[in-house]
């Protein structure tokens, strides 16, 4: 995940009232300790009272703003997942991002239908909660958190890496020459995990004064990571690639097939992030015209770049050189190329700290964001929506879920890679939380066949059902059967992530029995939604005068009928 | 970090350059088509759009002549993308000499004939007909009842083309339905 939420207005924009509705978003920076952040006093925030009378965020994200967000959300994995992979996949790099990115792509087209049928945020706990009832909406929310707080763990590690890049040059001397063993923990590199706590304790720091970023500053960087991935693939292609060697990796680097397994399922987080595109819907205008574009484009440029890298790389470098840089795998790659890999290594190495260290605020933005829609739909308690009396901020989210990824990261890093630990686990929440939103996309079709979608999942069979014409997503099961694969394999080939997945959602449900129980609520089934107020709602917010027409037609169309079988 | 100090020596291929050339032009293509999302539709012609979308049940009168079967034809346009039910109906002009459901042989075969007609009309279409032989002392007042009883959102009427009245062009069935006909009116006539 990645800067992509950093376009967020800061992550209480949703617990603080209407009156600073009216304040513009984008700021410019001033005289901030960091150059991308916002201090501000009060939080700006952005937005507008709906229907309701609630406060909701207000749409004014355009065309590219929501590509941005979503980009710089998932464009940030390949500087994370390139190595990761390498080291399993070896010289079936290739393959695997490919065979991993059509499993993306499936995941990306259910997000894509379900986003703009429901352009609110939540992601994919809302469709969950909408699609298949409470328990499972809480499932897939539980899921959702692991990976935010592994989020904040891993990003913070891989942009503590990427300025490692530079330690050489500064301190004479490389990272891997501080791993140590610390009794029975072999190569636990202190100095790493130190700079990764201290990257985090900035992120807490920052969130709980509550200073924001400026979206300005995060769509010119997310341009400046398109170009320069960009300039990479176009140079290397042109003035670097070897096929041969590519294709002699291929022949005697084959992995195992255990290997080969691994490393599909790490494959998947270099595509993680696709909540971005529902956390989009719920800002951008028109989000049922915007989103399907942007979220398909999206889609495919991070395919191709992870396709496009993944190629590269074996075309320029042995697999073992990635293998051996697993915390800078980009800045390697950029070093390598003629003509501009004096200065390309360096640039990119700063670049990817730095985008990376913004894709670890998504964690901590993320949580935040869906704790409280989850306490909304009565998942959690709203204890966690406390806001700060000074900062205005949810200081209970932050540091509870910061200190998740505090104790993640220590874990991690007395193992003897941090990086694949946290990999591990990411893996699992990731897979989880997309297989039950693949089986939230099969049943909204059934059960709510009224919703105006604007852009569909290809492939349908199409069918009568209760005197409704609705289409089975061929796809969605193709997907659902591929994400189900992978998940097996994270649990198949996982020590860590098939025991410690499980048992942060079971953790997870104690503390949901309990609190549904408290609240004298049920546990398996749902409490009451009126989901057609709620939509007719969201598509007058979202000013998609055609959809909400649409909706009503279906819905009075619906209610006639059941008048004359009356 | 042996990599970062190896020295690469540039090497040109033409599968690089035409992965290179690729890469470019779908990344081109995929922004380019994202930039340019379609217009916004208005509240108010979102409205009109899905009126029109709304007939799910639509009333053809039929006479058999060819003005009232291109009527036919029109409806179904108009109630194929939401696959409405056409209902066709045939009024038999009774005259008040007799009553109602006197039997006239003749002229209830040429109703038939002319349903069965617009049957197939309806049905080159794929969508559902609905037959009804009405009975009324006026066509006007009957096509109101049909259009009451079987609660139609609006009634498709051919007209005839060469009109040669001086004072009403309408005509007295097509005043009727205008002035009572409990739902839109579509008027098709032809140019003369």
């Amino acid at each position: 995940m990645g800067v992509g939420s950093a376009l967020d207005p800061s992550p209480t924009a949703n617990f603080v009232g209407v009156k600073r509705g009216t304040e513009k978003r984008t700021s410019r920076p001033q005289g901030s300790p960091l150059v991308f952040f916002i201090l501000k006093g009060n939080l700006m925030v952005n937005t507008s009272t709906s229907l309701q009378g609630k406060p909701e965020l207000r749409r004014d994200v355009s065309v590219w703003g929501s590509y941005m967000w979503g980009f710089a959300d998932v464009g940030a994995d390949t500087f994370v997942a390139l190595g990761l992979v390498m080291a399993y996949a070896q010289g079936a790099t290739s393959l695997v991002f490919a065979l991993a990115g059509i499993v993306y792509i499936l995941i990306g087209l259910a997000y894509t239908e379900l986003a703009s049928a429901y352009p609110v945020a939540g992601g994919g706990p809302y469709f969950c909660l909408r699609g298949l009832g409470d328990f499972w909406g809480f499932v897939a929310g539980s899921a959702l958190l692991l990976d935010y707080t592994i989020d904040i763990a891993l990003f913070a590690t891989a942009s503590a890496g990427y300025l490692n890049f530079f330690m050489p040059f500064v301190l004479g001397r490389s990272i891997e020459s501080f791993a140590t063993n610390i009794g029975p923990f072999h190569s636990v590199n202190p100095m790493w995990g130190v700079e990764t706590l201290i990257l985090i304790g900035i992120l807490i720091w920052l969130n709980v004064r509550g200073i924001r970023e400026s979206s300005f500053l995060n769509e010119v960087i997310g341009v400046i990571v398109i170009l320069t991935e960009s300039a990479l693939v176009i140079m290397g292609f042109l003035f670097a690639w070897k096929p041969e060697l590519l294709a002699l990796q291929w022949k005697t680097q084959f992995p195992s097939l255990n290997h080969f397994m691994y490393g599909s399922s790490l494959a998947i987080i270099s595509f993680v992030g696709l909540e971005s595109i529902s956390q989009a819907a719920q800002e951008t205008r028109r989000p049922a015209t915007i989103i399907p574009r942007t979220s398909l484009t999206l889609i495919f440029t991070v395919f191709i770049f992870a396709v496009a890298f993944s190629t590269l790389g074996l075309g320029i470098l042995p697999w073992q050189d990635f293998a051996k840089n697993v915390d800078n795998p980009v800045a390697v790659l950029a070093h390598a190329l003629p003509f501009i890999g004096f200065a390309a290594g360096p640039f990119a190495a700063g670049l990817g700290a730095l985008i990376l260290f913004i894709s670890a605020n998504t964690g901590v933005m993320g949580a935040s964001r869906l704790t409280y829609s989850l306490s909304q739909f009565k998942i959690i308690s709203s204890w966690f929506d406390k806001v700060h009396p000074q900062y205005r901020t949810p200081v209970r989210t932050i540091l509870v879920f910061s200190m998740i990824g505090v104790i993640e990261t220590i874990l991690s890093f007395l193992t003897p890679s941090a990086m694949h630990t946290l990999g591990n686990m990411y893996a699992f929440g990731a897979t989880l939380g997309y297989t039950m939103v693949f089986i939230a996309l099969i049943k909204l079709r059934f059960t709510d066949p009224y919703s105006p979608r604007p852009y569909k999942v290809p492939v349908n069979m199409s069918f009568k059902y209760r005197g409704r014409k609705v289409g089975l997503p061929v796809i969605g099961i193709v997907g659902l059967l591929g994400v189900a694969t992978i998940l097996f394999e994270v649990v198949w080939t996982h020590s860590i992530g098939r025991i410690a997945g499980p048992a942060w959602i079971i953790f997870c449900f104690i503390y949901y029995a309990w609190y549904r129980r408290r609240q004298r609520l049920p546990l398996f089934r749902s409490v009451k939604h009126d989901w057609e107020k709620e939509q007719i709602n969201v598509l007058t917010s979202a000013e998609e005068f055609d959809l909400l027409e649409q909706y009503k037609l279906a819905l009075a169309e619906r209610d006639k009928k059941k008048v004359e079988l009356r | 970090m042996e990599s970062k100090g190896k020295k690469m020596e540039p090497q040109v291929t033409f599968l690089g350059a035409a992965l290179a050339v690729l890469f470019t032009i779908s990344m081109g293509g995929l922004l380019w088509w994202m930039l340019h999302p379609p217009r916004q539709i208005q509240p108010a012609v979102a409205k009109a759009r899905y009126a029109v979308g709304a007939f799910k049940r639509i009333l053809v009168p039929t006479s058999g002549v060819p003005y009232s079967e291109k009527g036919i034809e029109l409806a179904c346009r108009l109630g194929t993308e939401q696959e409405a039910e056409i209902v066709l109906t045939y009024v038999l002009e009774i005259p008040r000499t007799l009553p109602l459901n006197a039997p006239i042989p003749e002229a209830e075969a040429q109703a038939d004939e002319a349903l069965k007609r617009g049957k197939e009309i309806v049905e080159l279409h794929h969508l559902v007909p609905i037959l009804k032989l009405e009975r009324a002392r006026e066509a006007g007042e009957g096509i109101v009842k049909v259009a009451k009883d079987n609660q139609v959102d609006v009634i498709v009427l051919g007209i005839r083309p060469n009109w040669r009245g001086t004072q009403n062009i309408w005509g007295k069935t097509t005043d009727t339905l205008l002035r009572k006909a409990p739902c839109e009116v579509v008027i098709d006539k032809l140019p003369e």
